[in-house]
């Protein structure tokens, strides 16, 4: 089949749009291997020192693990909540299904940074301040929430209600129906969510920013604060590990979940 | 007949959530509301009583006017880049072949999974007069001086579209996909050429999904706090940023939420119009 | 085995009631389909025999005992159901073993079990494989052997061959009824298919709009109807209006174009009123006539295979369907002489 002049054009313009999609990465991860001293393109050389520079600032290590940290509890909760929150949706919510849906993804449409500043007056206000990370850690939950649900969501959405139907009609009661049966279809979708989920709240600034505690610090709000005075790749350097953490998420989380998306 | 009705112990695997987001979202919005009547304090968050003044500092000051404006403008702006630029790629993703979609899917989604702040650092150094465009441009000799590509509102424009592109192409392609391919060939038996096909058949049809990713970047791209104050610098700054500005830098909290719910009730009254507005011919495409 | 007692069964989802006081008696080891229309109860009526759904008033009774308050897991049941619902991320063995399971059998007899029910439907030596690896008849036969494996009180099926192209359901069809008869379990199968439920059950319960219309042997829903709607659900039948000529106990006389006959069946009309006489397709024999004015003209013919359906139109104008071996075939437009034996008519809406 002979290519239209019409298809070669879309198809280069979609990839420059992909290109257009990478290139702030790809410079960042450039920039990093920067063996002069600024933040300059092209780089003088290439080098991994930035990188040292990075793993032994203290400051930076920190934030690492308050992002880790924070991440994890969040994701936990965000999974369990969103789960049985998107479980309810499917299979049980009736008229109430568009009305569950848009409660549940009301965080991601209203604005994170209108958010941010609710939850930081309502920690005012209930006297607990920013101490503890109470704060950021609710922030992240209702960040991730939205996406813990859709993807368990979708991934029920091809659940059909005869095999519930069917596991009842061979005795199971609810606790081996959902350990068996729901369980198991849930998984990826569950599985899925908590990935981006952990990648989101990781990767999160403005909720972090507003309402991190004194002398805390995650990954995101570290940068940007070197950002505005520093100008050595030293940043580049922790962003390309930032991406480098992502993709590693990213890829460990498909190796688990390709397994188990073969099946059926 | 039963005794027990179990029929409400469903209700229980949403109350979590339900209860987190009434607490912790619900009533932290109306808390801010009730913050934009308070009274300023000097040197502390705010005084009692209450008052109207911050709505009125605002409305009668044509620096804050301004600034809306142009927060509005590159709202508008950018989505109408988004849906430009992104419409072409959420048309080859619903329909290309499978072997590169993967991998093209992933490319879309890169920019959520990287974080706004790496993301906007990197169009720093793409977009500063010392940055790599600028470099390049002058290197191949296409341009005498820097373009000034950074510190005003096309430079956040830019970013912002690149931040955004994921959240219009993926409503736009999930239309797309909806679009029963038997339509297609349907009109093919009725003569219909490629384009009149997509002219008339996949563009009305996609039509629910753009205007579901425009009123999602509008909202967006109005509210954004880190790529405005990143790519803006101290020159140009949206409502957004002042708001943060406003809260954290100053701690006038009754100015700083009235601010954002002046925002946020222009912005969505921006969505209504445009949702309105498209109402008819858009989503009777359903 | 086990008797099944339905009394009085209502059930409505906030409207009219869908099940509407219906009574029923299910003998041990019987096989009774639920026939009607789309929306006529009959799914929902095996559903609440089944515990999945919750009469609104009624009573189920499995062996004299009450099952209404039971929950579905609890009731002893196996059903099969119209989409077969193999659990797809379980292997054949897996998924025929979870009743077991639930019952908490002991891993040695799950095999020996499972491996007799494999044997019973013929798909011996394919537990290892997933259900989306097997044809659709064969997922259905595994539907069959998980509902049966656990050996339970009662067998439900709902339109279990729905899914199924034609030559398959007619092999299925056997297949079940004799399964049904040397397991020997009692069973209800729903279905909107009369030729399906004349052919495999013992008994048939015809439903319209959530009531039972009519219960008895296939040979007596088909040939003595109580009711025009019955009549016409099962089957095709012809209506002639006929007007009673004289009445006596047990039988009566009546007029039609056709002529009189007498029926072995009392009327409440009284002479001189008119009443619905009806008159299977099989039950005419075409014999071609001169062409007379007035005489009856196939008006077409439909062929087949062993069978050829026919219209003929009558002096009166009626158009009849005629039903008749391929073997004699007739033109459209032949003129025909109608035969019809004295004990083929049916006189609707009698009392019993």
């Amino acid at each position: 089949m002979k290519k239209r002049p019409a298809d070669v054009i879309f198809s280069v313009y979609c990839w420059l749009v992909y290109a257009f999609l990478l290139t702030p990465i790809f410079i960042v991860v450039l920039a990093s291997l920067n063996a002069g001293n600024f933040l300059t393109f092209p780089p003088q050389g290439l080098s991994f020192r930035w990188y040292v520079v990075f793993f032994e600032n203290e400051v930076f290590r920190r934030a690492i693990v308050t992002s880790l940290w924070v991440a994890t509890v969040a994701t936990l909760i965000s999974g369990c909540i969103g789960t049985a929150a998107a479980i309810y949706h499917v299979r049980y919510a009736g008229r109430a299904k568009e009305a569950v849906r848009l409660t549940m993804l009301a965080p991601l449409l209203l604005p994170e940074v209108l958010t941010a500043i609710a939850l930081l007056f309502f920690v005012y206000s209930i006297g607990i301040g920013t101490r503890g990370m109470v704060g950021m850690v609710v922030g992240h939950v209702l960040l991730t929430l939205p996406f813990v649900f859709m993807n368990v969501s979708a991934s029920l959405e091809s659940f059909d209600p005869d095999w519930d139907l069917a596991a009842r009609s061979l005795g199971a009661g609810r606790l081996m129906r959902f350990r068996r049966i729901m369980l198991p279809m849930i998984k990826p979708g569950v599985i899925g969510g908590c990935m981006f989920a952990f990648i989101i709240s990781f990767d999160a600034f403005t909720i972090s920013f507003l309402l991190k505690s004194v002398g805390t610090s995650t990954l995101p709000i570290q940068l940007f604060d070197y950002l505005r005075t520093n100008f050595t790749p030293e940043a580049a350097a922790v962003s390309s590990f930032s991406v480098a953490l992502t993709l590693v998420v990213v890829i460990f989380t498909e190796k688990v979940l390709g397994l188990k998306i073969r099946r059926f | 007949m039963p005794v027990l009705r179990r029929a409400n112990s469903p209700m229980l695997l949403f109350l979590p959530a339900l209860l987190v987001l009434a607490v912790f979202l619900l009533v932290p919005y109306l808390n801010i509301l009730v913050m934009s009547f308070r009274t300023p304090g000097q040197g502390i968050p705010y005084a009692p009583g209450w008052t109207f003044g911050n709505y009125t500092k605002f409305f009668s000051d044509w620096f804050f006017i301004g600034q809306m404006a142009n927060t509005l403008w590159i709202g508008f702006a950018t989505t109408l880049a988004c849906l430009l630029i992104g419409y072409p790629v959420a048309l080859q993703l619903a329909r290309g072949s499978d072997r590169l979609r993967g991998l093209r899917y992933g490319i879309v989604l890169t920019p959520l999974l990287v974080g706004v702040v790496i993301r906007s650092y990197g169009w720093t150094i793409l977009l500063g007069n010392n940055g790599v465009i600028n470099r390049t441009l002058i290197g191949w000799g296409l341009i005498d001086g820097p373009l000034p590509l950074m510190y005003n509102g096309l430079g956040i424009i830019i970013a912002l579209t690149h931040v955004l592109l994921p959240f219009m192409i993926l409503p736009v392609m999930g239309a797309i996909q909806g679009i029963d391919p038997a339509l297609g060939l349907a009109a093919r038996s009725l003569g219909a050429g490629r384009s009149t096909v997509f002219r008339r058949v996949t563009l009305p049809l996609s039509l629910p999904g753009v205007q579901a990713g425009c009123i999602l970047v509008f909202v967006l791209s109005v509210s954004a706090y880190v790529t405005p104050a990143l790519i803006g610098g101290l020159r140009v700054k949206t409502v957004a940023v002042s708001v943060v500005d406003a809260l954290i830098d100053t701690f006038q909290w009754p100015f700083g939420s009235a601010m954002a719910l002046i925002l946020s009730v222009v912005g969505g009254l921006c969505v209504l119009a445009f949702a309105r507005a498209t109402r008819m011919k858009w989503a009777a495409a359903r | 085995m086990t008797t099944v007692s339905l009394r009085s069964l209502t059930k409505s989802f906030g409207g009219p009631p869908v099940v509407d006081k219906v009574s029923l008696d299910i003998r041990d080891g019987e096989f009774v389909s639920l026939l009607g229309p789309s929306g006529c109860g009959k799914t929902t009526t095996l559903k609440l025999v089944a515990g999945f759904e919750w009469a609104d008033s009624g009573t189920i009774q499995f062996d004299g005992q009450d099952v209404g308050s039971l929950p579905a897991e609890k009731r002893d049941i196996g059903m099969v159901f119209q989409s077969y619902a193999l659990f797809p991320h379980l292997t054949v063995a897996q998924n025929l073993a979870f009743g077991l399971e639930t019952r908490k059998t002991p891993r040695s007899e799950i095999t020996r079990r499972s491996a007799a029910a494999m044997d019973t439907v013929q798909l011996a030596g394919l537990g290892d494989r997933y259900p989306r690896q097997l044809s659709g008849g064969q997922q259905q036969r595994v539907a069959l052997a998980r509902a049966l494996v656990i050996e339970p009180r009662i067998l439900l099926l709902d339109e279990p061959l729905a899914n199924l192209d034609a030559r398959l359901r007619d092999e299925m069809r056997d297949f079940i009824r004799q399964l049904q008869r040397r397991v020997g379990i009692t069973t209800v199968y729903v279905t909107h298919d009369q030729a399906e439920a004349l052919t495999m059950s013992d008994r048939v319960v015809v439903m319209f709009s959530g009531t039972v219309a009519q219960v008895g042997a296939p040979d007596d829903i088909y040939e003595r109807p109580v009711s025009r709607a019955v009549a016409e659900f099962v089957g095709r039948v012809n209506r002639i209006p006929a007007t009673v000529v004289a009445t006596g106990p047990g039988s009566c006389r009546v007029r039609t174009y056709l002529g009189e006959v007498t029926l072995q069946q009392s009327t409440s009309a009284a002479v001189g009123h008119s009443v619905d006489v009806t008159l299977r397709p099989e039950a005419i024999t075409l014999v071609a006539a001169p062409a007379e004015p007035g005489a009856a003209r196939v008006v077409s013919a439909s062929y087949g295979g062993g069978l050829i359906d026919y219209r003929v139109e009558v002096a009166t104008g009626q158009t009849l369907h005629v039903q008749a071996f391929a073997a004699t075939r007739l033109a459209v437009g032949t003129a025909v002489r109608l035969d019809i034996r004295n004990d083929s008519y049916w006189l609707l809406g009698s009392p019993p």
